[in-house]
C-alpha cells in the first residue's frame, strides 16, 4: 500500500510537470487520492502523505512564486498546499478515532466472549489479556483479586509498589511516562477495576510508544465495563456453584429419605417379630394358666419365663421410647449421682454371667477408679447392651472381655468389651450407631431391631461421654466406652 | 511485564541533571580565549572542536548511567575532535582522522555500538528519508534560489563528508536526539519532545557561522532542518537506534554539499 502511495504521488507529479499548464496544473487536486487513501488506511498515515505530497508539489510553487510573485495560479497552488495539510490531518485523525472507536467495540464484545463460560478466573484472565493486546496494541497485564488471592495475567507475581499495585492500594489511576529499564521510554497506564463492593483489580496496559489523554480515557472506560464484566462473571459462576450445590444436598437428602424409609420398614418387619416372640410366650403360658392345673414347682417355673419374658417386652418397648426421643432430638432422661464405674460394671458382667452360659466373660477392673457422674440404671444398660451383642456376634465358647480402667489420657474412666467375633466391615464401623442400621448379614446371625446401639449413644453422649467400634486382630471387635470423672 | 513486575518510582531527576556544567564552561572559556588571542583559522578550529565536543560530551554526560561520571566527557570529545582538525588542515588526507570520533565514541559508549537487525533497519530507513529529503532539496534548490549542483572535486566532498561524520552530524544528533528528544521523551509525548529537540537543532544551525544568513538560506535550511529534525526523532523513537538519524543527516548533507550558487 505504501508503494502504491508513493508511485501514485510521483505519477502525480510527473502529470503536472509535463502539463503546459505547470502549477496551475488540475492534476494538482489528484494528490487528495493518495492523501485520503493513506489517512484511511493508516490514520495518521494521512499527514505524512500529506507531507510527502507537498514536498512533491512545492518544487512547481516556489519557481512559480520566484517567477511571477503572488499571482492567482501561485494563490491557488498555496491553497492547493493548505488544503491538502488539512485533509491529510484531518481525515487521518477521523479515520484513526473511528478505528479506535471499532477497537473499543470489539475489545467490549471480545471481553464478553472472554468471561463468558464456566472456566475459572485464571484462564478468563489469560483470555482478556490475549484479546486486548491483540486490540490495544502493547502489553496488557491484569490483577483481580480472588477472594484472599490475587489473579494475575502478564507476570508471576506482583512486585510491591508496582504500578498495578500502587493502584490497587490508592484505587486512583495512574500514568507513568517511563518504567525504565531500556534505551526508549516505556509508557504505562493502569486503571482500577471497579465492582459493586470497590477496587476489585486493576488492568495495566503497557507500550514503548505514547498512551494519549483521549487514549488512557477510553481505557478507564474500558476497565470499568471489564470490572463488572468479571464481577457479573463471578456472580453468574458462584449462582452456577450454589445450584450445583443444592442439587447435590437435595440428591444426597432424597437418597438418605429412601434409605431411612427403606430400614423403616425393615424395622417394622424386625420389631413386630421381635414383639410377637415374647407376647407369644405370654400369650401361651397365660393360656396353660388359665386352663391348667399345675404343681407348685411348675407354676415356680413357668412364672420365671413369664417374667423373663416381661422383662424382654419391657426392653424392647424401653428402647422404642427412647429412639422416639432421640428423633425427636431429645436426650433420654437421665437420674445422675455419683457412680464407681467399676462396680456397675461388675455387676453387669456378674448377672450376664449368670444368665449367659455359652460364653466365658472376662472381667479386667481396675481399683480404684476415678467416680463418674452417671445414672447407674443406664450405665447398667449400657454394659450390658454392649455384653449382649458381643455374645450374640461372637461364637459360642469363645471369651467376652470385659475391662474398667482409668483412661490414660484425661481424667476419665475407659470401659472396653471386646470379642472374638468375625468383626465389623471397615465401612460400617461408622454406621453402627446409626438408628435402625444393621450390618449386612448382621440380621441373620441374630436378631434384633438394630436399636440397641443406637440408644447405647445416645445414653453415652448424653453423659458427655464418647463410643467407638474397632475391629482387633486377629478377629473381633471391641467397643471402647469412655465417661469423664468427676473432677 | 514492568507494570506488574517492578516497583516503579515516579521521575524525580531534573530535565538537565548530569549536564557537565563545569567542563562546558571551560570549552567556552577555551574558545573565548583562542577567539581574543590567536589567529581567526586556529580560533576557528578551536571554536568547532569546542562546539562539537560540548554537544558530544554533553550527550555522553546525559546518556550515562551514572552521569557524574561523565563530567569531563566534553573536554575529552573536544580533544579527539581538535585532534582531528589539526590533521585534516594539517596533513594532506588528514580529514580521514575524523573517522576517529566515531571510533572514540563508540570506544567510551559500549552500549552504542551494538549491531542488530534493528540497528540495520533504523540505518536504512535513515538513509532512504535523508536521500529523499537531500534529493529534495537539491530540486528545489535549484529551481529557485540560483543554486546549482556541482559534483565538485571528490576530495573536497570527501572532506566534507568526513567532517559531517565526525563532528557535525554526530554531534547534532548524539545531542538533540539521543540526549534531548530522548530525555524529553522520557517525560513528554512525542510531539512535544520533537518540537523541543526540532526546535533546538533548527536554531543551532540557524546560529552556525558556517551557514550564509541570507533570508532565503535561513528559510529554506529551517524548512528542511526541521523536517530533518522531526524525521530523526521518529526514527530514533521507532528504532531505538542512533543509526537512523545518523545515516539520514549525513546523506542530507551530503546532498547540501553539492549546492554551490
Amino acid at each position: 500500500m505504501a508503494v502504491v502511495i508513493a508511485l501514485t504521488l510521483a505519477g502525480i507529479t510527473a502529470l503536472i510537470a509535463v502539463s503546459e499548464a505547470g502549477v496551475a496544473s488540475l492534476w494538482r487536486h489528484a494528490y487528495h487520492v493518495p492523501v485520503v487513501l493513506a489517512a484511511l488506511r493508516w490514520g495518521g498515515g494521512g499527514t505524512l502523505a500529506a507531507l510527502a505530497a507537498i514536498l512533491f508539489y512545492t518544487p512547481f510553487v516556489l519557481p512559480a512564486l520566484e517567477r511571477a510573485g503572488p499571482s492567482r495560479a501561485v494563490l491557488e497552488a498555496l491553497v492547493t498546499l493548505a488544503l491538502l495539510l488539512g485533509v491529510g490531518v484531518s481525515s487521518g485523525a477521523l479515520a484513526a478515532g473511528g478505528r479506535r472507536q471499532r477497537a473499543r467495540y470489539e475489545a467490549l464484545v471480545a471481553i464478553q466472549r472472554a468471561v463468558d463460560g464456566d472456566a475459572p478466573l485464571d484462564i478468563v484472565l489469560v483470555r482478556l489479556r490475549a484479546c486486548l493486546e491483540a486490540r490495544l496494541g502493547g502489553l496488557i497485564g491484569i490483577a483481580v483479586r480472588d477472594g484472599d488471592r490475587l489473579a494475575l495475567a502478564g507476570a508471576a507475581a506482583l512486585a510491591p509498589g508496582s504500578p498495578v499495585a500502587q493502584v490497587l492500594g490508592s484505587g486512583a489511576p495512574l500514568y507513568v511516562s517511563d518504567l525504565g529499564g531500556g534505551a526508549r521510554p516505556r509508557r504505562c497506564f493502569v486503571a482500577p477495576l471497579a465492582g459493586r463492593g470497590g477496587i476489585t483489580g486493576a488492568l495495566a496496559l503497557e507500550r514503548r510508544g505514547d498512551i494519549g489523554a483521549d487514549e488512557r480515557r477510553a481505557l478507564l472506560a474500558l476497565a470499568t465495563h471489564l470490572g463488572l464484566a468479571l464481577e457479573n462473571a463471578r456472580l453468574a459462576a458462584r449462582q452456577r456453584r450454589f445450584a450445583e450445590e443444592l442439587a447435590e444436598k437435595v440428591t444426597a437428602a432424597t437418597r438418605h429419605i429412601v434409605e431411612m424409609d427403606r430400614m423403616k420398614s425393615d424395622f417394622v418387619a424386625i420389631a413386630s417379630h421381635e414383639l410377637r416372640t415374647p407376647l407369644t410366650a405370654l400369650q401361651g403360658f397365660s393360656e396353660l394358666l388359665a386352663t391348667r392345673r399345675f404343681a407348685p414347682s411348675d407354676l415356680a417355673r413357668v412364672g420365671t419365663i413369664m417374667h423373663a419374658e416381661t422383662e424382654r417386652l419391657g426392653r424392647i418397648v424401653a428402647d422404642f421410647l427412647d429412639l422416639a426421643r432421640l428423633e425427636r432430638g431429645l436426650a433420654p432422661p437421665l437420674r445422675r449421682t455419683r457412680v464407681d464405674a467399676g462396680v456397675v460394671v461388675s455387676e453387669a458382667v456378674e448377672v450376664l454371667r449368670r444368665a449367659r452360659t455359652t460364653h466365658a466373660l472376662e472381667l479386667f477392673c481396675d481399683a480404684p477408679l476415678p467416680p463418674v457422674d452417671a445414672d447407674p440404671d443406664a450405665l447398667d444398660r449400657v454394659v450390658k447392651n454392649l455384653v449382649g451383642n458381643a455374645v450374640k456376634y461372637s461364637p459360642a465358647g469363645s471369651r467376652v472381655r470385659v475391662a474398667a480402667r482409668p483412661h490414660a489420657a484425661s481424667p476419665a474412666v475407659e470401659i472396653t468389651v471386646e470379642d472374638e467375633g468375625p468383626g465389623i466391615a471397615e465401612a460400617d464401623l461408622v454406621r453402627v450407631f446409626e438408628p435402625y442400621y444393621r450390618a449386612p448379614g448382621g440380621a441373620r446371625v441374630a436378631a434384633g431391631a438394630g436399636l440397641g446401639l443406637a440408644v447405647v449413644k445416645s445414653l453415652v453422649d448424653a453423659h458427655g461421654g464418647t463410643i467407638r467400634a474397632e475391629n482387633v486382630a486377629p478377629h473381633g471387635t471391641r467397643m471402647t466406652l469412655i465417661l469423664p470423672a468427676l473432677s | 511485564m514492568r507494570a506488574l513486575e517492578y516497583a516503579s518510582a515516579p521521575l524525580r531527576s531534573r530535565l538537565l541533571e548530569a549536564t557537565p556544567l563545569l567542563a562546558l564552561a571551560a570549552l567556552a572559556a577555551a574558545w573565548g580565549l583562542a577567539a581574543l588571542t590567536l589567529p581567526a583559522p586556529a580560533a576557528r578550529g578551536i571554536g568547532l572542536a569546542a562546539a562539537h565536543g560540548g554537544l558530544l560530551g554533553t550527550a555522553l554526560a546525559w546518556t550515562a548511567a551514572d552521569g557524574a561520571r561523565e563530567r569531563w566527557a566534553p573536554l575529552e570529545a573536544a580533544l579527539v575532535l581538535g585532534v582531528a582538525t589539526l590533521f585534516a588542515h594539517l596533513v594532506p588526507g588528514g580529514v580521514v582522522a575524523y573517522a576517529a570520533v566515531p571510533a572514540w565514541l563508540v570506544w567510551r559508549r559500549a552500549d552504542w555500538r551494538r549491531c542488530g537487525a534493528e540497528h540495520a533497519r533504523a540505518m536504512l530507513t535513515g538513509a532512504l528519508f535523508g536521500l529523499l529529503l537531500g534529493l529534495h532539496l537539491l530540486v528545489n534548490a535549484s529551481l529557485t534560489l540560483g543554486f546549482h549542483v556541482r559534483p565538485g572535486r571528490p576530495a573536497d566532498l570527501l572532506a566534507w563528508l568526513a567532517y559531517d561524520l565526525g563532528a557535525n552530524v554526530l554531534a547534532a544528533e548524539a545531542f538533540f536526539r539521543a540526549g534531548l528528544f530522548a530525555r524529553v521523551h522520557r517525560r513528554w509525548p512525542f510531539a512535544v519532545a520533537a518540537a523541543v529537540s526540532t526546535a533546538a537543532s533548527v536554531t543551532r544551525y540557524l546560529l552556525d557561522p558556517l551557514l550564509p544568513h541570507t533570508p532565503e538560506i535561513l528559510a529554506g535550511a529551517a524548512f528542511y532542518l526541521a523536517l530533518l529534525g522531526v524525521g530523526n526523532c521518529w526514527l530514533l523513537a521507532r528504532h531505538g537506534s542512533l543509526a537512523g538519524p545518523v545515516a539520514a543527516g549525513l546523506l542530507f548533507f551530503a546532498a547540501y554539499r553539492l549546492l554551490v550558487r
